[in-house]
């Protein structure tokens, strides 16, 4: 029998309470996050309210507690109070993502993060004269923060100083998101695989806010088992020469080609126990699996007992990209996951928001009791519906930064899911980059003059 | 002759990131050329019928030198001649007494040099030299142009330095052509220890005043970004610095001239075609800036385009924050 959804929301809570503020503390963010039994099902009325009383309280606790992002609204002048009724939510001022990568190094790396973070901080000691980010990010962990990073695809990383309250709210609707969107699948005596870094031996954003993975599933493997932090990242995503990058490089090397062959191991056993699963995380882990069964004429039927959860883009192995489409039926031939039940999630580490695919017709939902999306024309302006330009959002959810962001990404918002009937706009599932404009100096000149001196 | 503690004090020893970058980039470089030998001729020669660079022609005349032109003559650092720049060459205090110098401001001077040198100077890949040749030729790379500056500067009485950094790959760029071809790929990652660009500083009321002067306003059109103006960095706007190399120095060091002469000796050809580009690209810009309507016209619409406003952010100590020595 089918468990109702109350009944399967209300376990999920119960898995992961430590997540979740004594009631008697929460704010207007904690109401828009934690109340609604399916984030994506609220009526239109009733979360626009929650939206707004949520984005409210945030823009005016930043504009009193965080100087920078106080500045910020007197250049444009706009003060709490200009916020009066929904309409006025898009007055609020919006910083760029690329604030948030422009950062400088050493000490001052951690009076940067202390400067950008609102409310008041806790004593934090760096060691050394010259500390690495790692250094930096570990001692603000060290003392109660949950400071992470974006991988560095785009040649930086963004940091976000997030305190704990703020990083329980995103790993809280991430899990709960996904775990609306495969009702009934989830189950807590599920077995579960992360296809990502150990969330507890790194910073990365997207490997760090999956410990609620091990919370709401009693069994978890992990692919990357291993400290992942800035340096390995540089080292296995630049075109780097050294020996120290070569050795990385051929360490990985080694490593995906055994997590390949232990995933094909677990989804043996699992199969013949006939376990319920999990995959959550890159796609591309889950790619290169389904190509290994399907040199080897393997295949999997786990049609009503699997679910797969992919977010995070390709990164290092975005050149072997597939539409989604294709990777859903690869998925579903393979291992017999329906596709219904493999759904992507779109999200940054300068947000809570976890946009997640609908089962019906993959168009990423928003949840809209705590986020205001936008899209924004080449002058920056909030557009219609149905225009490719932008993408940006009002996040009430996060206290220790202001998550009022320009992102980096370019898509097309409908006012409605053209399949499902959950209400609030959505984006169409593929959002790509934005481009943007950068000069060659005059050495750049040369390397490229040369470097396509001989490519002819 | 020079002593080693002048050298040290002047900064003409490079420093730990460029000694690093040198080296790494002088082994791989080496590798890449063993290993293709054939690709060399690709970048010495050009076609018999190919199109040949005419350097243009000086844009402002220089003034005579007389006596009565004042000019600072201190060996206080970052007034003082280093490498290749010498603020007492007569062609640099003539320019100098013509910008202003000693009657203006400091803020005044060093906006009326970073203009001079902005948009009377043309960007011309070739070998290191004296800054009073670069302002007889009128050219000259970033470095010649950051060295102009910072001469007319020192020249004035107002102290300059370098900022140089390692350029980030541009990534569009990137992808699209090198790492499509191994290659080319080679050649461009081994080079790219050696490209070092850079900025030059003035001190002006008590602070660094940052001063992009490599960038012509035509190149800048022709790349759709804005118009550097004084004070306003590159970095972080439309170049993005490796983390971590960003070096002060107060000279050019010992060996950057020798690196830009290795390049010419390897590739002639290629440096030729690149100042060949440079020229189209001025020349697109110069199309450009005219249709919008003039620089300011195209400036504002650039950075209205370039992006949205972002916060300003001064670093403040913050007690909390305990730095264990």
């Amino acid at each position: 029998m089918t468990i109702n959804y109350d009944e399967y929301i209300k376990k999920f809570d119960s898995c992961v309470s430590k997540y979740i503020p004594k009631i008697n503390e929460w704010t207007p963010a904690d109401y828009a996050v934690y109340d609604p039994k399916d984030p994506f099902k609220v009526p239109l009325n009733e979360a626009k309210e929650l939206q707004f009383n949520a984005i409210k309280y945030q823009f005016k606790r930043h504009y009193e507690h965080n100087k920078m992002y106080n500045n910020f609204c007197k250049d444009m002048n706009i003060v709490p109070d200009d916020i009066k009724i929904y309409e006025d939510l898009e007055r609020i001022p919006l910083i760029p993502n690329e604030f948030y990568k422009d950062y400088p190094t050493g000490r001052d790396f951690a009076l940067w993060l202390a400067n950008i973070f609102t409310g008041d901080i806790p004593n934090i000691k760096i060691n050394g004269k010259n500390p690495s980010f790692d250094d930096v990010i570990n001692a603000f962990n060290a003392s109660g923060l949950a400071v992470s990073y974006s991988s560095g695809t785009s040649g930086r990383h963004t940091f976000i100083p997030r305190d704990m309250r703020s990083f329980y709210i995103s790993e809280y609707s991430a899990a709960k998101n996904v775990i609306s969107m495969i009702y009934p699948i989830w189950d807590y005596n599920m077995h579960g695989y992360l296809l990502m870094p150990n969330p507890f031996k790194t910073n990365v954003f997207a490997g760090k806010v999956c410990t609620i993975y091990y919370d709401a599933i009693k069994q978890v493997d992990v692919a990357i088992d291993r400290e992942i932090n800035t340096e390995l990242i540089k080292l296995s995503m630049t075109g780097g020469k050294g020996l120290k990058t070569k050795l990385v490089k051929s360490s990985l090397k080694r490593m995906n080609i055994k997590m390949v062959d232990n995933i094909i191991s677990w989804l043996e056993k699992n199969d013949k126990e006939k376990n319920k699963i999990a995959f959550v995380g890159a796609p591309y882990i889950l790619y290169m699996v389904t190509n290994k069964l399907k040199e080897e004429g393997k295949t999997f039927n786990f049609a009503d007992r699997g679910a797969v959860g992919t977010g995070g883009g390709w990164k290092v192995q975005e050149n072997t990209r597939m539409p989604l489409t294709s990777f859903r039926k690869q998925i579903e031939d393979i291992l017999g996951i329906k596709h219904e039940h493999c759904l992507d999630i779109y999200g940054m580490v300068e947000g809570n928001s976890w946009l997640t695919q609908c089962p019906e017709g993959h168009y990423l939902h928003i949840p809209i009791t705590y986020i205001h999306p936008l899209v924004l024309d080449k002058d920056f302006r909030p557009m219609g519906y149905n225009e490719v330009g932008r993408y940006a959002f009002l996040d009430g959810s996060t206290f220790s930064y202001p998550g009022f962001i320009i992102s980096g990404d370019q898509v097309r918002m409908l006012e409605h899911c053209p399949v499902c009937d959950r209400p609030g706009p959505v984006l169409e599932p593929e959002v790509t980059r934005a481009s943007g404009k950068e000069m060659r100096g005059c050495a750049e000149e040369i390397r490229k003059m040369i470097s396509d001196d001989v490519k002819e | 002759m020079t002593s080693l503690h002048e050298m040290k004090d002047k900064g003409y020893i490079p420093q730990k990131m460029q000694i690093k970058l040198f080296l790494g980039g002088g082994i791989s470089l080496g590798k890449t050329l063993l290993l293709n030998m054939g690709d060399l001729k690709k970048l010495r020669v050009l076609p018999n019928d190919a199109e040949r660079y005419i350097r243009p022609k000086r844009q402002y005349d220089i003034p005579k030198f007389n006596n009565n032109m004042k000019y600072c003559e201190s060996n206080e650092k970052y007034l003082r001649p280093t490498l290749y720049c010498n603020p007492l060459d007569p062609e640099v205090i003539a320019i100098a007494d013509k910008l202003g110098a000693y009657k203006k401001t400091d803020r005044e001077f060093a906006e009326a040099a970073f203009h001079f040198v902005k948009e009377k100077m043309i960007l011309e890949i070739i070998t290191m030299n004296e800054v009073g040749e670069t302002f007889r030729r009128g050219t000259g790379t970033c470095f010649h142009l950051i060295t102009a500056f910072i001469a007319l500067c020192r020249c004035a009485g107002i102290k300059a330095r370098y900022k140089m950094f390692a350029m980030n790959m541009i990534k569009a760029w990137y992808e699209a052509t090198v790492e499509a071809d191994p290659l080319v790929k080679k050649w461009y990652d081994s080079m790219g220890y050696f490209m070092i660009e850079g900025e030059g500083e003035a001190f002006i009321d008590g602070k660094w005043v940052v001063a992009h002067v490599g960038a012509e306003a035509e190149r800048q059109a022709a790349a759709g970004i804005p118009i550097t103006k004084f004070g306003e960095d590159s970095i972080g706007n439309w170049f993005s610095a490796i983390p971590g190399t960003i070096m002060i120095s107060e000279s050019i060091p010992y060996g950057f001239g020798t690196s830009t002469k290795f390049i010419k000796k390897i590739a002639p050809g290629s440096m030729e075609r690149v100042n060949i580009s440079i020229q189209k690209q001025i020349a697109r810009g110069r199309k450009i800036i005219e249709e919008t309507g003039g620089n300011e016209a195209y400036d504002k619409k650039a950075r209205v385009e370039k992006g949205a406003k972002k916060p300003e952010l001064k670093i403040e100590r913050k007690p909390q924050i305990i730095f264990d020595n």
